[in-house]
């Protein structure tokens, strides 16, 4: 079940350059919260001149505290930031589905996260290790400065930046293909922007790898009302008339998909 | 109490306060919530002759006190509303008014045939001739007035139910399409569908709606709303629902001084479909403190410079 509620700010800080953790004693949303992969839909600060709410992946719920990672993009996040603590922030949720199959035995998890994919990832990663399952963590981000953990590659954390300032030098997708070659059956899990998710996706699947993707959407209301943030599927482009065949509400399906199941562009 | 029913050709609504199409859904995705018994009525998204996927994204973008959409009128079609959704309005406690688009005339009326044909807690059709987002889904007759006679005629003589003509801001003389309709044996108006927009990305260079342009709603077109229902309430005798950037009890009672009958809340209902509610108290303390005895009696009530 989806609420609204005024959830009160216990803490707002920034963990790296540009990208904030924000911590709120949520305990209606909280008990709601069923695993990561969900998201929540935050209501901006400054009445009606920004009308959309702004949905944020879930990046951890502990009792009734629900921490959510965000990166400064424009006006709203720019106030999300100067939140103190006891400011209310209305949130809606948790909304969506969750990752599945990582506390499957027989699989390797390998999670796949940058950018503003972050949350999800760093969730799931939290989650596999409160229930004692060992996974491989790979974070990518433009430059060294964005990041806020250490690469650790001995305790299956890599770090990437663009611009070779911390870890690997590049994308995600070179340490993706040197993680795996070791692993006997990974298991994908990835969030972050779009060229990532397309070439974890085609990876995964010209590898035979399974692969959950968690997408983003533009998105209006996040409760099957606007219609707004779909996404493509592969299938289902011949029928004339159809409803639902050719594309997905991300709200409602997603946003989690397997690989197979989306395409993007 | 003031009395805040209000009366559109032969149904008396338990308040003015409706939820506007596209924005609420089929009525039934969100029971935890919102409470829709508390509602005037509800408008359902658009439904088609056929099922549409709609257009491909992106289909919205938020604007300054706004948001554009395009989303194609993606809707089930008429076949499968009236087997799954319609039997479901049985026990809502809400009277439920149906939205509909099509490319021609036999579509509108094929829709209405086989909605006629099945019993449901449906008590009219509001048309949609005014969708900025899809190449042939009615805005053709909306701009038109001649056709927006024709096509209110023939869905005139095919029901007894509600039939309520949705008119576009789009058009050089809103009171010209508004006489047609009513000509046409409309029981009543709503005004306005979305204003034609477009927004573009400075950074990637690119449209931010797929379709190039989109319809704008939210609080950004309360003043062309508001125009527009003022202008159309004093062309016709016929009541006006008034729709556009309705977020609070002062916009409803803005809507009604300036000619509305009722007050449809659409944009407002993405950030929390409870808002009506919210409208609603907002409008009952107004007219307590105004000690004003009926809605009905402020209807069109604005005082102007110019009569």
């Amino acid at each position: 079940m989806k609420v609204i509620e005024n959830t009160v700010v216990k803490s707002n800080t920034e963990i790296a350059s540009g990208i904030w953790e924000l911590v709120a004693d949520s305990p209606k949303i909280c008990s709601e919260y069923r695993g990561p992969g969900q998201f929540v839909s935050i209501l901006p600060i400054d009445g009606w001149q920004h009308p959309l709410r702004r949905p944020m992946s879930i990046a951890a719920v502990k009792k009734s505290s629900l921490t959510i990672i965000y990166k400064i993009f424009g006006d709203v996040t720019s106030e999300f930031s100067k939140l103190q603590k006891g400011d209310n922030l209305n949130m809606l949720g948790p909304i969506g589905n969750t990752f599945s199959g990582w506390d499957d035995s027989g699989y390797d998890p390998v999670l796949v996260g940058g950018g503003v994919g972050l949350a999800p990832i760093l969730n799931l990663k939290n989650t596999c290790a409160d229930n004692g399952i060992a996974v491989a963590v790979i974070i990518g981000a433009r430059r060294g400065a964005e990041h806020f953990m250490d690469h650790d590659p001995d305790n299956g954390l890599w770090l990437t930046t663009d611009d070779g300032s911390l870890g690997a030098a590049g994308t995600v997708m070179p340490t993706l293909e040197d993680v795996i070659a070791s692993l006997p059956n990974p298991r994908l899990f990835a969030c972050g922007p779009e060229p990532m998710l397309e070439a974890v996706r085609d990876f995964s699947i010209a590898k035979g790898i399974p692969a959950e993707l968690s997408v983003e959407s533009y998105m209006a209301c996040g409760i099957e009302l606007c219609q707004g943030c779909v996404i493509a599927k592969p299938n289902g482009q011949d029928k004339k008339n159809s409803y639902h065949e050719r594309y997905s509400l991300v709200c409602a399906d997603g946003p989690i998909y397997e690989a197979k199941d989306i395409s993007f562009g | 109490m003031a009395d805040i029913t209000v009366t559109i050709g032969k149904h008396t609504f338990q308040n003015p306060v409706f939820a506007a199409s596209g924005t609420f859904g089929y009525g039934l995705e969100n029971p935890d919530l919102v409470d829709i018994s508390a509602f005037g009525a509800i408008v359902t998204k658009s439904i088609t002759r056929q099922p549409r996927e709609g257009n491909p994204p992106p289909r919205i973008v938020e604007t300054p006190s706004g948001m554009i959409n395009s989303i194609g009128l993606s809707n089930i079609g008429v076949d499968k509303y009236v087997s799954d959704m319609a039997p479901k309005y049985a026990d809502i406690g809400c009277p439920v008014i149906m939205n509909i688009a099509g490319s021609s005339e036999d579509e509108y009326c094929e829709i209405v045939e086989i909605t006629e044909s099945v019993n449901s807690n449906i008590i009219g059709y509001e048309v949609n001739i005014s969708c900025p987002n899809v190449k042939h889904g009615g805005i053709e007759f909306g701009v038109n007035a001649e056709l927006t006679e024709s096509l209110t005629s023939k869905i005139r003589k095919r029901t007894g139910k509600l039939v309520i003509m949705k008119l576009s801001p789009n058009v050089t003389d809103i009171r010209s399409i508004a006489k047609a309709a009513e000509a046409g044996g409309a029981d009543a108006l709503s005004a306005i569908n979305t204003v034609y927009g477009m927004s573009i990305n400075p950074h990637t260079k690119k449209s931010e709606i797929y379709t190039t342009y989109g319809g704008l709603s939210g609080p950004a077109i309360k003043p062309v709303g508001l125009a527009c229902v003022h202008k159309v309430s004093l062309a016709v005798d016929v009541p006006v629902i008034g729709i556009g950037g309705i977020t609070s009890g002062k916009d409803a009672v803005e809507y009604i001084l300036a000619g509305a009958s009722a007050i449809q809340v659409g944009t407002a209902n993405y950030r929390d479909p409870a808002t009506g509610i919210s409208i609603l108290d907002d409008l009952k303390r107004y007219l307590a403190e105004q000690n004003i005895a009926t809605v009905a009696e402020m209807i069109g009530m604005v005082e102007t410079y110019e009569s």
